[in-house]
């Protein structure tokens, strides 16, 4: 198996937020398999950049899977066809001499794009505002069993917790929903004693920012647990619609 | 008041009421079918049956008011999440491939919700105008019988079902309701739960099996009885 690939890409190019946008293809020869995605995209912005050419703008930062800043669908996939991945881990050896690769910016009304491959993931960062936090200082770690946390609770708090915002599940859901987002912020909260005082008001606000913003609702065909690189599972979802109920029933908000 | 407004008109609230009418709907169909697996046990239990319901006015005008607003809500829910649903996507992909490795999910009737309900709906009429309003009074499908003395009276409710059933209409459009009801079912029996909240590992895939075995029976229950009428002397 050779280690070079010859490559077809097919990118989305969008000036600005009001330009309609469309695909060029170019064509780059002797990627290395070793290469990662982004890296590769390197190699061609420095080509596009010698050319005399505008370089293609994509989301990237720390670029070993934690930051949740890159982006992309991939031949029709969420950071591309690895599980768990993010698009910035995900490497070239995945692909095959001669293949087309197709890259387009994640397509919801709630995340415009910004340019080319950049969308605007602000909407996030609103449903998080609205109350995605503990307001209380809660110090320094505690003593050890002073506040009893269930080891289960606690996995399941550290599992949504592991949710890095990268808004692939919006991408790949049919309805370009952000539950499984808003899943993961209120159960990292709901299930501790430190997110309990303040869990009704929290779910009621988040979901009515998520509701403005516009995303979809959800239809649980479960492609966003799929193409998540965090593997948030959707039965936190399942836990929001129960917050959220309960919340409706019987809080004072 | 203003919250329970709000929690309905919230994103989360309306797959709420989606899940809770569907499940409902499910219960109407457990019933519906039931009552009709008296076809096989005979005429004069069928007929018993279906003329003891009816004698019951007050019940069945409750029973109707309850269906007609369960699938007015279900349906309203449905028109209004898969307008908004298709507006949040605003531009569609060039491509779009999944990435789940569920060989179980390969029919996709959780992408076609909306196209199978249609056709459930269209089929309801339907099957309510054959049976509730009595409009087709075709020439093979005949409401009245004329008795020994000349007389002409409503046909026993047996004989009723079996004409209709028998209309190659009728048939056809009962035939592919059943099965598009079962494909619809598949996903939104078990679909229904997690809108409710209800998941848990322990749980959750039974319900998954639980609804797959249902929409299997749903839907060769009501398919089988045009088969058998059709085999019928």
């Amino acid at each position: 198996m050779s280690d070079v690939l010859n490559l077809t890409l097919k990118i989305w190019r969008q000036a600005n937020s009001e330009d309609r946008g469309g695909f060029q293809t170019y064509q780059l020869s002797g990627i290395s398999t070793h290469m990662s995605f982004l890296e590769m995209l390197d190699v061609l912005n420095e080509q596009l950049i010698a050319n005399g050419e505008e370089p293609v703008h994509f989301d990237h930062d720390c670029r070993e899977g934690i930051c949740g800043t890159c982006s992309l669908m991939i031949n029709g996939q969420a950071h591309g066809p690895d599980r768990e991945t993010t698009t910035c881990q995900l490497h070239m050896r995945r692909f095959n001499d001669g293949d087309t690769i197709v890259i387009e910016p994640w397509r919801a009304r709630a995340f415009p794009v910004i340019r080319d491959l950049v969308v605007d993931r602000s909407a996030f960062d609103r449903i998080v505002s609205a109350g995605g936090y503990v307001s209380v200082n809660t110090g320094n770690a505690p003593d050890a069993n002073s506040l009893p946390v269930p080891q289960q609770d606690q996995e399941k708090a550290m599992d949504a917790a592991a949710c890095i915002g990268c808004g692939a599940c919006v991408a790949a859901c049919k309805n370009a929903s952000a539950m499984l987002f808003v899943s993961a912020k209120v159960s990292q909260f709901a299930v501790l004693p430190q997110g309990k005082p303040e869990r009704d008001r929290r779910v009621l606000r988040m979901v009515a920012q998520m509701d403005e913003e516009n995303f979809g609702s959800c239809t649980n065909t479960y492609e966003c647990e799929a193409a998540c690189p965090a593997a948030i599972s959707v039965s936190n979802i399942a836990r929001l619609n129960r917050e959220y109920l309960r919340a409706s029933l019987t809080s004072d908000a | 008041m203003n919250s329970l407004v709000r929690a309905l008109t919230s994103s989360v609230g309306k797959k709420f009421v989606m899940g809770i009418t569907g499940l409902l709907l499910c219960g109407f169909l457990v019933i519906h079918l039931a009552g009709n697996l008296l076809l096989y046990v005979g005429a004069e239990q069928y007929n018993h049956y279906a003329h003891s319901m009816h004698s019951q006015e007050w019940l069945v005008n409750i029973a109707e008011v309850g269906l007609l607003a369960l699938f007015a809500a279900h349906l309203f829910l449905a028109i209004r999440l898969t307008t908004e649903n298709r507006a949040a996507r605003q531009q569609r992909y060039e491509l779009k491939k999944s990435k789940k490795d569920d060989p179980t999910t390969d029919l996709h009737a959780d992408s076609w919700m909306f196209i199978s309900g249609a056709v459930v709906l269209a089929f309801l009429l339907v099957h309510l105008a054959d049976f509730r309003f009595e409009l087709r009074d075709l020439d093979d499908v005949a409401y009245k019988t004329t008795t020994a003395s000349g007389e002409i009276i409503d046909k026993e409710p047996f004989d009723k079902a079996v004409a209709l059933l028998k209309n190659p209409i009728s048939r056809w459009v009962y035939l592919i309701g059943s099965v598009l009801l079962a494909f619809h079912l598949s996903h939104g029996f078990a679909s229904a739960f997690q809108s409710l909240g209800m998941s848990h590992p322990k749980y959750n895939g039974l319900i998954r099996v639980a609804g797959i075995v249902f929409a299997f029976v749903v839907g060769i229950g009501f398919a089988s009885f045009v088969v058998w009428a059709y085999y019928l002397e």
